[in-house]
């Protein structure tokens, strides 16, 4: 999975010259947090956060009443985005993984998606959210069961021999090494058309495997 | 509460005034066109005028010579005393209104030497146009060849030669400007035969076995009258310039009734002494084929609008 | 939530879904002399990333206005009066031209049904599309070269390479219309307008870009607003289609709603409109919508289908309805969209349905025998005009053989370029035959219409494709009439006036129309008095060439039912020619299927449309754009474009294309070098083809509808 797949396309974009005042109302009417600045072509130029709409403390200190509504409707895009060199922003071939870490290394919540520098996408930490929700199966109908296994070869395929034995199909998957328990693995799966007896009893007969959690309604 | 009708009901045969009267309110939709309709109009009001009624008697020489304009000659006087407003005034008869037959019989057939050699030109360009564009083949190659050389003519060479042969005259000038017209007129008509006759009406035409005259006068030609009205209105103003210009030459229309190329030619020789009489029928000739020409764009550019 | 029965994943989307583009209530008028004409009213609705939003209705009723003014291209006297039109959440109107260009950037794209629109005939292709990304991405050639490439493959434009090097006259229109679409998505675009783009092209090329559509909208994620009269092409591309009547969204709601249970009467009446394809004239009726659409200076009051509605009360009359979003999630904009059952309806007594007289087998009318008609081409260079090059002949029609029995029709189908209008020409004598016997009522009609006698070109008529071209525009309906009567003195003169009204009431016209002039009338009306034309020295054969496919489909299916009533009146006979296979089938009796010049299928109507069936007829039939999303289609595509008629392939003209080849004889090889056999069936039902009768009978059929729930 690429961050092609799970970005949102063709983004809401504005031009570097416009006010500040209409960046603020796209933002808040489209319930958008990141406004990609993009020039001539799509190329991007900067970018503009709700943080970046805050002017200053020393730059308000240094204004009275009067002088703040000309100096905010005078404003523009261009003079409040982070400039395109302190951008990150990621490309659309790179993994999801990738991505996430470097939303969460740089502590924020979106990155542009660039393809030769042109804007193709913006990835936020909702598509994230997302694709993982989809990844384990949330919008598919099933039992979500959490097997936890030593972490060593062999095991996964004792599990999968299972689910062809049955013929179960799987609607959404996911591993994780056992918090707090090193040397163990936690597989979430979810199994479609099937009950939670079946899987109970599909499933515990595997040798060093059990199962930690098992429900329907997720 | 009103229900939406489909359109007219019972709708009489259209009169002959109702249609004129519907082609002169398109023109006078365009500003262009009811300027250069207006211009027109003058003109041919003033030709009515002076066939009863002109300041004085056009031909005596009545006044003192090359006067300025002045209170009792509108425009002033030429080289040999004449009124210029009644000159100018009865120049317009030739043009527009009168056509004198040969001979010192003092015939006339009503309409000018403008329109008559204009509709000469119609009438020859268009079945030439409409042979070549309808038939096509060697119907098209011959005459389109025949035409494109006399095209290649310097224009005034052409009159020149015709006048030579034929000698002066108001129906030599009629074929010599039908004669130089016919070839435009014709590539016009030949150009729009082209496109009519792919239309679907002319092949229902020609599956009901109809006669090549019928179809090429009866079912092309009507349509094709837009723009050839067009055309024509152009051509009158060249026709006239032709006539000025003939007129200067002193090859054109014969003395006794003034011709306003004449009228330039003769007080050229005493232009230092008064400009007027060379600038009055100047501006006549210019008036009435600028107004021609505006009146055509008017024309032109509501009848395009009105076939979208 | 127990189980669900099968996977299904095709509702999951990832990234952001909201609408590109949203529409709320927005009028459109237009200036004209004395005041302005509102165009469109009231029309919402949105369209999500990777949606492809359906835009049908009649002619003139503003479907290219909404798409025009989403790109402000309404020209000098239109703007947009009420609503807003927000593109990616930001409003359009109101902002001037500049604004609006940089807004809009790139994101817009917009592909028209002429492609020739967008394409500059005098530079190379290849140089069109690099343009799009050098010019404003400031992209290096070879890299806009290279990537330019890449989107002429993902077109499936075959030899991408080449055609970079080629200009637009030299490939075919459906390859013209993959370079537009090429070079829309090379901006990725945000939003694509599509303006008609398949109706100019054959239904092969049209099944092959439509097809495109849905695959790239997958792939690019980009709103689609699609705008068309075709409610099959709509079934096929579309997940939601807005139906709009008089400048007004009447229905809106997904596909499979909309065409399983149509709400608003225009929509229930647009479907019985059309020919189910399959469905003949003895098994079921078109059932046109009485009246027009009233134009925009004179709509009424209340709502605006009201005048034409059967279901029309009081309340129609007097208040316009709004747009009501029913149980099921499909907004319909009818007072009493509850109470209306589409299976309890009647026909109104004002509708025109023909009575059907059941035609016997009689004899003969036309037949023609391996008739031939070769276009001379003359070449341009001097070997050529010298004569010292062999003649190279386009073959328009080769071989046709068949005939036409006493008041039946025979229906020809083909793509455009196969043929078929040129054997009608060659019928009827706009055009003389070059090789072959053809007679009709025993006379010899190989020549053309000068070496015909007068009786003979009376009985022989013919209707016109193009209602705007099919009278002459300087004469009055009446004079237009009467000339047939007069040319072949079928009247005496004092009575045409008589005879011309009596023939307009059987149009359904009526006295008035006598004195009216043709760009006074409707597209229907001057087809109506097309078919009089012909009509009126009563002959015995009318060809008619494609009479309904420039019009609406409720004026098509006025004018079919006009065509049946005078053939059973009359006793007319017919040949048909049409390239929607849907009404071939429903008006004929016989249906030939013409291919590059031949005659490849031949036979009664029902036999043409089911197995066993020609390889080509079988295409055909799979690319037919069907009104009905249930209905499971075979997937055939044919490769490549139609070979040149100059140089036609050998042996079966078909082979280079053929889909089912491999089922021929030595696995088709035969079909390169040999003329194929005509195949009988039975009842008359001939096959051009080497592939054996049983193994063609073996093949599924075309269509399958699946089971209604």
């Amino acid at each position: 999975m690429l961050v092609k797949d799970i970005m949102t396309r063709h983004p809401i974009l504005v031009a570097p010259e416009t006010p500040v005042t209409e960046v603020q109302s796209i933002m808040v009417e489209n319930q958008v947090r990141h406004l990609p600045v993009a020039g001539d072509g799509k190329r991007l130029q900067g970018l503009i956060t709700r943080q970046r709409l805050a002017l200053s403390a020393d730059e308000l200190g240094s204004l009275n009443v009067w002088e703040i509504t000309r100096h905010i409707s005078q404003l523009t895009a261009k003079q409040i985005m982070l400039k395109k060199a302190q951008v990150i922003t990621i490309d659309p071939d790179r993994t999801v993984e990738r991505a996430a870490a470097l939303i969460t290394d740089h502590k924020i919540s979106g990155l542009p998606v660039i393809e030769n520098g042109i804007i193709v996408g913006i990835l936020t930490e909702t598509d994230l959210l997302r694709a993982f929700q989809i990844m384990l199966g949330l919008p598919m109908a099933g039992v979500r069961v959490t097997v936890r296994m030593p972490n060593r070869k062999g095991e996964f395929n004792k599990l999968s021999t299972v689910l062809a034995q049955k013929g179960w199909g799987v609607a959404g998957m996911g591993s994780f090494p056992t918090p707090r328990h090193s040397g163990q693995y936690d597989l979430v799966l979810k199994i479609s058309d099937v009950s939670v007896e079946e899987v109970k009893e599909a499933l515990s007969d595997i040798p060093d495997q059990t199962i930690v959690d098992i429900r329907t309604v997720v | 509460m009103t229900v939406a009708q489909p359109a007219l009901g019972a709708s009489k045969r259209p009169s002959r005034l109702r249609k004129l009267w519907d082609t002169l309110s398109v023109v006078l939709n365009s500003r262009i066109g009811t300027v250069g309709l207006a211009i027109v109009v003058f003109w041919v009001v003033i030709a009515l005028l002076s066939l009863f009624w002109t300041p004085y008697p056009p031909n005596s020489s009545l006044f003192v010579q090359n006067l300025p304009p002045n209170l009792t000659n509108v425009l002033g006087t030429d080289h040999l005393g004449r009124d210029l407003a009644s000159r100018l005034m009865q120049g317009t008869q030739v043009i527009l209104l009168k056509t004198r037959l040969p001979g010192d019989t003092h015939v006339a057939i009503p309409g000018g030497v403008a329109l008559w050699g204009v509709f000469g030109s119609l009438f020859l360009g268009a079945i030439l146009g409409l042979n070549a564009g309808y038939r096509g083949g060697w119907w098209d190659q011959v005459i389109m060849q025949v035409l494109d050389a006399l095209i290649a003519f310097p224009v005034i060479v052409l009159y020149l030669v015709i006048i030579a042969a034929l000698g002066q005259g108001d129906l030599v000038v009629i074929f010599a400007i039908t004669i130089t017209g016919a070839p435009g007129v014709a590539r016009l008509v030949r150009s729009l035969a082209l496109d009519i006759k792919t239309r679907d009406y002319i092949r229902a035409a020609e599956t009901r076995g109809e006669s090549l005259a019928y179809i090429m006068y009866r079912e092309i030609l009507p349509n094709a009258r837009g723009p050839l009205l067009v055309d024509a209105m152009l051509r009158v103003g060249y026709a006239i310039f032709a006539i000025g210009t003939l007129g200067f030459l002193g090859l054109g229309l014969p003395p006794p009734d003034p011709d306003w190329g004449n009228m330039v030619n003769e007080a050229r020789r005493n232009i230092f002494l008064n400009q007027w009489a060379v600038i009055f029928p100047s501006l006549a000739i210019a008036s009435l084929v600028v107004g021609l020409n505006l009146f055509a764009d008017g024309l032109r550019e509501e009848i395009t609008r009105y076939q979208k | 939530m127990a189980t669900t029965t099968s996977l299904d994943t095709s509702s999951i989307t990832y990234g952001h879904t909201g609408p590109v583009l949203k529409l709320e209530n927005v009028a459109i008028a237009y200036k004209v002399r004395g005041g302005e004409i509102e165009a469109v009213q009231n029309v919402s609705f949105e369209i999500n990333r990777g949606e492809s939003h359906g835009l049908v209705g009649e002619s003139g009723c503003g479907k290219s206005t909404v798409a025009w003014a989403v790109v402000n291209f309404l020209g000098a006297n239109g703007y947009v009066k009420r609503g807003s039109i927000r593109f990616l959440g930001r409003e359009l109107t109101g902002r001037s031209g500049e604004d609006l260009r940089r807004l809009r950037g790139d994101q817009i794209a917009m592909v028209y049904q002429d492609p020739m629109q967008a394409l500059n005939p005098s530079l190379r292709l290849g140089d069109q599309l690099k343009e799009v990304l050098t010019v404003h991405r400031g992209m290096a050639d070879a890299e806009a070269a290279r990537r330019s490439i890449e989107m002429l493959e993902r077109v499936y434009m075959p030899d991408a390479a080449d055609v970079m090097r080629r200009f637009p006259h030299q490939i075919s229109g459906g390859q013209q219309q993959r370079v537009v679409i090429a070079m829309a998505l090379l901006n990725n675009p945000a939003l694509l307008i599509m303006d008609e783009p398949t109706t100019a092209l054959d239904v092969t090329v049209e099944a092959a870009v439509l097809d495109l559509i849905a695959d790239l909208r997958r792939e690019f994620d980009t709103a689609i607003m699609y705008i068309t009269h075709n409610l099959g092409v709509v079934a096929r591309v579309c997940s939601k289609v807005g139906v709009m009547y008089a400048g007004e969204m009447v229905e809106r709601g997904l596909v499979e709603q909309i065409f399983k249970r149509p709400q608003h009467p225009y929509t229930q009446g647009l479907m019985r409109c059309v020919p189910k394809l399959g469905a003949d004239k003895a098994s079921s009726m078109l059932y046109p919508i009485r009246g027009r659409v009233p134009p925009p200076h004179s709509r009424p009051i209340g709502c605006v289908f009201g005048p034409r509605c059967d279901y029309a009360q009081e309340r129609c009359r007097m208040e316009r309805p709004a747009l009501r979003t029913m149980p099921n999630g499909v907004q319909v904009r009818c007072h009493f969209a509850e109470d209306i059952d589409p299976s309890q309806w009647q026909p109104h007594e004002d509708v025109e349905l023909p009575t059907l007289r059941e035609v016997v087998a009689s004899e003969p009318i036309l037949e023609v025998q391996h008739l031939k008609k070769y276009y001379e081409v003359s070449g341009s260079t001097i070997k050529d005009i010298l004569g010292l090059r062999p003649k190279s002949y386009v073959k328009a029609v080769e071989d046709a053989t068949f005939t036409v029995q006493k008041g039946r029709t025979l229906g020809v189908v083909g793509e455009s370029g196969c043929g078929k209008s040129t054997l009608i020409k060659t019928i009827i004598g706009l055009e003389d035959s070059t090789d072959g016997k053809a007679e009709f009522m025993g006379f010899d009609i190989t020549g053309n219409i000068a070496s015909r006698d007068i009786k003979l070109i009376q009985e022989l008529q013919m209707v016109f494709q193009n209602p705007d071209s099919t009278m002459n525009p300087s004469y009055t309906v009446g004079q237009q009439i009467g000339r047939p009567m007069v040319r072949f003195k079928t009247v005496p003169k004092k009575q045409v006036r008589d005879e011309v009204i009596k023939i307009l009431q059987a149009m359904r016209l009526g006295e008035t129309y006598y004195d009216r002039l043709p760009r006074q009338l409707s597209g229907g009306e001057k087809q109506r008095v097309g078919i009089a034309r012909a009509l009126a020295s009563h002959p015995n054969l009318v060809l008619c060439d494609e009479p309904v496919s420039a019009l609406d489909v409720s004026v098509q299916a006025a004018i079919l039912n006009l065509l049946l009533d005078a053939q059973s009146k009359l006793g007319t006979t017919m040949v048909f020619i049409a390239h929607d296979l849907s009404v071939v089938r429903f008006f004929s009796d016989d249906v030939a299927v013409m291919y590059l010049g031949q005659i490849m299928e031949i036979g009664p109507a029902e036999a043409i449309y089911a197995p066993p069936y020609h390889p080509y007829t079988e295409a055909l039939l799979s690319a037919v754009p069907i009104p009905d999303p249930t209905a499971a289609q075979k997937h055939i595509r044919l490769e490549g474009s139609v070979p040149s008629a100059l140089n036609p392939p050998s042996g079966c003209r078909f082979h280079t294309r053929c889909p089912q080849r491999h089922f021929a004889p030595e696995g088709g090889a035969v079909c390169a070098t040999q003329i194929p056999p005509w195949q009988e069936t039975d009842n008359g039902h001939k096959i051009f083809c080497h592939i054996p009768l049983e193994t063609l009978r073996t093949f599924d059929p075309v269509i399958s509808h699946k089971e209604k729930d």
